[in-house]
């Protein structure tokens, strides 16, 4: 009965959005402050749809074109740094040409929220998903975690600008999201209630460090080496404290939208019994789910994982969930060439996070949907059977599997 | 065993002449049979005109090369010199050889019995006015001539190189030997006149070296700073808890960072005559460093303390004789001129006065081949006030 009462004032409306026009949405119930936009897709929609939104005087926002993703990501740095709630996006290329920009938001620890639309990089024409842009900024001190869902999409920026500005916390925010798969999908989404968005996510607080006349500060001032080390562990400690906020932020959303996340770092699909257990970012959780189910009417014990969070990374987690596992096998749309047994990014983390277990699981890697490819619900069926025989491969025995490839 | 040679230098205008000399040293030592090799760290990065740097030498007779680097090779300073040589005498008041260490003595890392080498033209006993005691005996050694200042990342031949190399033969044959410096510039340049230099700088410097005795030299009034742990400060790249925040009229009214001053940048201080002051504000607004203190009688007062002395408010300020570039060496400390005006104009007026004396500098041009500060018009001695009267009759 509770919830029924309850229901009006949680959830406005719903609408039919693709997963651009959802973060769009976004946006506005976060009443960010600043955008600033430059065209790139997949992620160009984001920026047009937002533009609809402020001109059609549903949002109050400044919304500055800029001459460059550098300069974009400069602008909403400076203007987290002043307080402004800030939003400013991007795709593949795009991305890394504002890299200089994107370090130093992170070691300056302002807290704007970034959507990545992920592209391949970039030979001419690769305008499909590869999630190496948005890894690329895993080690710098960043807030970095996928969507899965238009709707998830919508709801991981009100709880990316409540974890990244948290005083704990202060890092800068990467929602990443597949290009195409998501960004171009339309779903029914559910729009929260601005007074419900307001009771979970407080006003942008920078407390005495927001530059202001008023408080005169010296952001980012020269340091050497007597300061670096210091400011590293200062942004270490915050990415190990960002564990313990991620969990309280989903633990409120849970308490106002409804148990809507079971666990906040990745979902888990049917591994109660699993032996043997996919794990992906993004997209590919689609059709890893259905062939899950049609393993499971032929009686086998598997099942997914669906990682949402990168940075934090969800060590002990994983370990929990994926300790009693025999198998497992980590699905990379991307690629680290020259890496341990030549594996993908996502299978290094996973691997290493695994390997502190006495009975660790046995591995395989899968490389696949690269640069925009299918991963259908065969390729996840031989990705099922490839893993079930990873515990008898012999040590130096290839761990990387390539799916979809022409061969 | 090591000897540790260090050459302080002023940033860019004498990093070639540092660099060179370092490698020379390990040139020379290796063809008389020892191991040996030089690095330099550069300070305020990135490195900036005039600021105090240094390039190392280390040479070895007994050690392999792996345990020489392995002693020297990475580390961001020395623990201690066998030679320091100061490749401009105004370094003399002490460096800021990397930011956030304070100001240090220039005979910090001169062990006992060993030499401070400074090329200078003051003698000995007017240098001791500005260094550091030091609790136990080393030499104090000069080798006659000027700073050998160069532009914008190059060089200048005039032979600063070869007598310094001399002269550290004298100090420390332990290090190289002047035949073996001899021959490695005839070998080199087959050049006998700089070849030459090294032994004659090398002859004259035998007679330049005094022996400071332990306490000999000035109290050093700069304290070292203490940086805070990692959870002592601010997270987030506001980066400078030493600085107070804030604003007042008057000297030192400006908040700055104590423990990083940059001030012994500088080869020359503006000195201001207050009473020719049109109140223009043109120094104020053109300081690189903000170095000008608002006062509440709108003049603006000097804080040498962080001037690099850069020139530029001499060279912008539209009155005569109103700004002076005046030799560093000639000012034993750094309180506020604007205060000694005000307890004393025509005291004031008169010790400016006199530290300007008649000669004025012409301004330095930093181009492609060098650096330069040269004596520029003779000015008729003026040691009374202005009473109201521009300097610009002087002119």
């Amino acid at each position: 009965m509770a919830t029924v009462l309850q229901e009006p004032k949680i959830w406005a409306k719903e609408l039919l959005l693709n997963g651009c026009q959802a973060v769009a949405q976004g946006v506005k119930l976060a009443d960010v402050d600043v955008i600033a936009a430059y065209p790139i897709r997949p992620y160009t929609e984001v920026m047009d749809a937002l533009s609809k939104i402020i001109a059609d005087g549903e949002l109050d926002s400044e919304y500055i074109v800029a001459d460059s993703e550098h300069s974009q990501f400069e602008i909403v740095k400076h203007a987290s740094s002043v307080g402004a709630r800030a939003f400013a996006g991007s795709s593949g290329t795009g991305w890394m040409y504002g890299f200089e920009a994107l370090v130093v938001t992170a070691t300056d620890r302002l807290s704007p929220l970034f959507l990545v639309g992920n592209r391949a990089l970039d030979d001419p024409g690769a305008f499909g998903v590869e999630h190496n842009d948005a890894l690329s900024i895993r080690d710098m001190g960043w807030l970095l975690c996928w969507a899965s869902t238009a709707q998830e999409a919508l709801e991981h920026v009100l709880i990316g600008y409540r974890i990244a500005e948290d005083n704990r916390v202060r890092m800068p925010m990467a929602l990443a999201m597949d290009g195409a798969f998501l960004t171009h999908s339309q779903h029914m989404v559910k729009l929260p209630t601005q007074e419900a968005v307001r009771r979970f996510l407080p006003p942008y607080d920078l407390g005495k460090r927001v530059m202001h006349p008023d408080n005169p500060v010296s952001i980012a001032p020269q340091v050497n080496e007597d300061w670096v080390m210091e400011l590293r562990r200062q942004n270490w400690e915050a990415a190990r404290r960002a564990k313990d906020v991620v969990a309280q932020a989903y633990k409120e959303y849970n308490e106002i939208f409804g148990s809507r996340y079971t666990t906040p770092y990745f979902d888990e699909f049917m591994t109660e019994d699993a032996e043997v257990v996919l794990i992906g970012l993004g997209a590919v959780a689609m059709p890893a789910r259905t062939a899950v189910r049609r393993l499971r009417e032929k009686g086998k014990k598997v099942g997914y994982v669906n990682l949402r969070w990168f940075r934090p990374f969800p060590s002990e987690e994983l370990r929990a969930a994926l300790g009693r596992i025999k198998a497992v096998g980590v699905i990379d749309r991307d690629f680290a060439h020259g890496s341990p047994d030549s594996g993908g990014i996502v299978v290094h983390d996973i691997r290493s996070c695994l390997y502190p277990l006495t009975n660790r699981p046995a591995i395989a890697n899968f490389i696949g949907g690269l640069g925009g490819r299918d991963i259908s619900i065969d390729d996840c069926i031989r990705m099922f059977e490839v893993t079930s025989q990873a515990p008898n491969r012999a040590p130096g025995d290839e761990l990387v599997t390539w799916i979809g490839l022409r061969e | 065993m090591i000897k540790r040679v260090e050459v302080n230098y002023r940033g860019i205008f004498q990093k070639n002449l540092g660099k060179y000399i370092g490698s020379d040293i390990v040139m020379i030592a290796s063809r008389m049979g020892k191991v040996a090799f030089s690095n330099g760290r550069y300070s305020d990065s990135p490195e900036r005109n005039g600021i105090p740097c240094k390039y190392f030498a280390f040479v070895s007779p007994d050690l392999s090369e792996e345990e020489l680097e392995a002693e020297c090779g990475a580390k961001l300073d020395i623990d201690e010199a066998d030679v320091s040589v100061v490749l401009d005498e105004t370094m003399v008041k002490g460096v800021e050889p990397w930011g956030w260490h304070g100001v240090r003595p220039i005979n910090e890392k001169v062990r006992e019995k060993g030499c401070l080498l400074v090329v200078a033209r003051h003698p000995h006993d007017e240098l001791l006015e500005f260094i550091g005691k030091k609790p136990y005996h080393y030499r104090l050694a000069t080798l006659d001539g000027d700073a050998s200042l160069a532009g914008l990342w190059v060089n200048k031949d005039d032979l600063t190189r070869e007598r310094v190399l001399g002269a550290i033969a004298a100090v420390d044959p332990g290090i190289i030997s002047i035949e073996a410096v001899e021959a490695h510039l005839l070998e080199k340049t087959k050049d006998e006149h700089r070849a030459q230099a090294a032994r004659d700088a090398y002859n004259a410097t035998l007679h330049r070296i005094k022996l400071v005795a332990p306490g000999e030299g000035i109290d050093w009034p700069h304290e070292v700073p203490v940086l805070p742990k990692w959870h002592e400060f601010e997270e987030g790249g506001v980066v400078v808890p030493a600085v107070k925040r804030g604003f007042e009229l008057g000297p030192r009214g400006q908040t700055r960072n104590d423990a990083f001053k940059r001030g012994t940048t500088k080869t020359h201080r503006p000195v201001v005559r207050f009473d020719l002051c049109i109140k223009c504000t043109l120094c104020w607004l053109d300081c690189p460093d903000e170095c000008f203190d608002p006062t509440d009688d709108g003049l603006y007062d000097v804080n040498y303390e962080v001037c690099v002395g850069c020139h530029k408010c001499a060279a912008v300020c539209p009155v005569p004789e109103c700004i002076v570039m005046v030799d560093e060496l000639k000012f034993h400390d750094d309180s506020s001129p604007w205060e000694a005006h005000k307890r004393n104009p025509a005291e004031y007026i008169k010790w400016a006065e006199e530290k300007k004396g008649t000669v004025r500098l012409n301004y330095p041009h930093v181009t492609g081949t060098g650096y330069e500060v040269t004596e520029g018009k003779t000015v008729p001695p003026k040691t009374t006030a202005a009473s109201g009267t521009k300097a610009g009759s002087q002119a």
